[in-house]
């Protein structure tokens, strides 16, 4: 069971990858970036240039093993699945601030510092909005969380819930307006000198990423593998789908104000919006 | 040619553009159709276009720039063709390049410009664990803080002429603070563009695509409405506030297809304490015609 449940997360990544390519038009493009050569900075961080991309992709993957396939089956079935998930999110700032530290050049380190400064005000309604979910349930695991989802969603329950996680896709996935680390006024920021495959590898591990925040919030928020006719891998997928083709879209079609006006609406508007969704779900869940 | 060749070359042409006197809205026009792509690093892009005759002053530069393009690379000269000419020239470079085409060599040695004269072998043996000028730049030294008094790192550096986020031709020193500028002064002002620089389209484009809205920047290029949420929201109140109107009144003047006049401004002090994105935002606001003048100006003083 245990090797179906890991070939089941490495297919949900391969395509799901392959879906938010498709969702960006970007196939033939990532094809034509791998026949380029990639171009060395002056004393770069090779080590953590390397391995930047693929922390990223490492933590797409464990981020989507704590998401039940189907009721009760999650290949990690965790009591503190959300808290993986969190630790996860956390780390995911490590990995963009050390791509933007690598290169060794202006632009991609201030992608990185301005990244760290957007993504921890990011980090905190993400708990808040986890945590909310995890109160009707009484358990921090996914499992039951799914659970406590079947006679109504949290998306109807806790109406706040999805639209605020969204923001934390958006960022997780350096995605429009919230694409702090790869602007255009920095010269696309930590990947400003990145050419050919390794500019590639970093796209798809963002696109894997995508996967991963998308499954979460179709477990969370839309009762994950919970649905009727069809089994629940398959419900898991179509409403993840869904969430990348929405989160594609905000990014493709939202506008990405300055850091300071982002920062300012982050702590004065979205934390405190965040912690009243937290008291009221809390609130109604005793 | 391979398969995978065939759907490399399907992409989208990425492009990076060298713009010269009076080519800038030609070439903005040109690089927002659907076939072509304007990258927004020389890293990110296969061909350079060099759009016009640039002054010899830009050869430098432009040789830097050239050799900044990942291999296989190939430079397009654009003179008097038509934009059709040209694009099909592009095309068909792009093809060539994904199917094994001449590739070019540096045009610079793949070597420091400037002697090393750093204190220690990383330049950290001064004052301060900072000393000397390893390779003709200086290491950052700390500063007050121009928004709280803290002392911080001061780094120099200058920026232009073909950057990308920056008026074609455009030479700033500037001095930064992580990514808030201490200090700007024009060392070199864009190069002249004619009165076509100033549509409302092409100036409203600028701002979206620094505002992260690429496609949108298309569709406003290509007469259509941006189809995109949040545009002037998203612009801080107040932003580079000249004679009563901010940026995003200029920005929904654009927006609405009406030209916008400035009055005359001091552009050092319109930039010094902002943050990076907020002065690109600022820079890209002002109408080019009124943005040289002002340039010029501050270069000559």
């Amino acid at each position: 069971m245990t090797g179906l449940l890991v070939l089941a997360v490495l297919a949900t990544l391969l395509a799901g990858t392959c879906f938010a390519v498709l969702l960006d038009r970007a196939q033939p493009a990532l094809v034509a970036e791998f026949f380029r050569s990639r171009v060395e900075t002056e004393a770069p961080d090779r080590l953590n240039r390397d391995l930047a991309p693929a922390w990223y992709l490492a933590l797409a993957a464990i981020g989507l093993s704590v998401v039940p396939f189907a009721p009760g089956l999650a290949l990690i079935d965790s009591p503190a699945g959300i808290v993986i998930w969190g630790s996860c999110e956390a780390l995911i700032v490590v990995t963009v601030f050390l791509h933007g530290w690598a290169p060794n050049a202006p632009f991609p380190l201030i992608g990185a510092y301005r990244y760290a400064a957007l993504a921890l005000p990011v980090m905190l309604p993400s708990m808040f909005v986890l945590i909310a979910a995890a109160l009707p349930a009484q358990s921090l695991s996914l499992i039951a969380i799914v659970d406590s989802q079947r006679e109504i969603w949290n998306v109807i329950r806790q109406p706040l819930g999805l639209p605020l996680f969204l923001v934390v896709a958006l960022a997780l996935t350096l995605r429009g307006p919230m694409d702090y680390a790869d602007g255009a006024d920095i010269a696309t920021g930590t990947s400003a000198e990145e050419s050919g495959a390794a500019r590639a590898t970093w796209y798809l591990a963002r696109a894997a990423m995508l996967v991963s925040v998308s499954a979460l919030a179709a477990t969370v928020f839309l009762g994950g593998p919970l649905g009727p006719l069809l089994p629940g891998p398959v419900w898991l997928w179509l409403k993840t789908a869904a969430l990348m083709a929405l989160t594609a879209w905000l990014g493709h079609h939202v506008a990405r104000p300055p850091p300071g006006r982002m920062l300012t609406l982050l702590w004065i508007a979205l934390l405190p919006l965040s912690f009243l969704h937290l008291a009221i779900s809390g609130v109604l869940a005793l | 040619m391979t398969r995978l060749a065939r759907i490399a070359a399907s992409a989208p042409v990425p492009v990076f553009a060298a713009i010269g006197p009076g080519r800038q809205a030609e070439t903005e026009r040109l690089l927002a159709r659907p076939g072509l792509r304007r990258a927004d690093t020389a890293r990110d892009a296969a061909i350079l276009l060099v759009a016009g005759d640039l002054p010899e002053a830009a050869a430098p530069a432009l040789a830097r720039l050239h050799d900044q393009l990942p291999r296989p690379r190939v430079t397009l000269r654009w003179q008097g063709e038509g934009a059709d000419e040209t694009e099909t020239a592009l095309t068909g470079a792009w093809r060539e390049l994904c199917a094994g085409g001449p590739d070019e060599e540096d045009r610079l040695p793949d070597a420091p410009t400037n002697a090393w004269r750093g204190v220690g072998p990383h330049g950290q043996g001064g004052e301060g664990m900072m000393g000397g000028t390893p390779y003709g730049r200086p290491m950052a030294m700390t500063g007050a803080d121009i928004r709280d008094g803290l002392q911080l790192d001061r780094y120099s550096a200058t920026l232009g002429p073909f950057a990308p986020m920056l008026p074609p031709g455009m030479v700033l020193d500037l001095t930064l603070q992580g990514d808030v500028i201490c200090e700007a002064a024009v060392a070199e002002p864009p190069f002249a563009q004619p009165a076509e620089a100033d549509a409302p389209a092409l100036c409203a484009a600028r701002l979206l695509r620094l505002l992260g809205l690429e496609k949108a920047a298309r569709r406003v290029i290509g007469g259509r409405r941006p189809g995109a949420l949040w545009i002037t929201g998203a612009v801080p109140p107040g932003l580079g506030r000249i004679g009563g109107a901010d940026l995003r009144a200029r920005l929904a003047a654009w927006l609405a297809d009406r030209p916008v006049t400035v009055p005359a401004f001091d552009l050092p002090a319109l930039l010094a304490g902002a943050e990076w994105c907020e002065a690109m935002l600022i820079l890209a606001s002002l109408p080019p015609s009124e943005l040289i003048r002002a340039a010029r100006r501050d270069a000559a003083a």
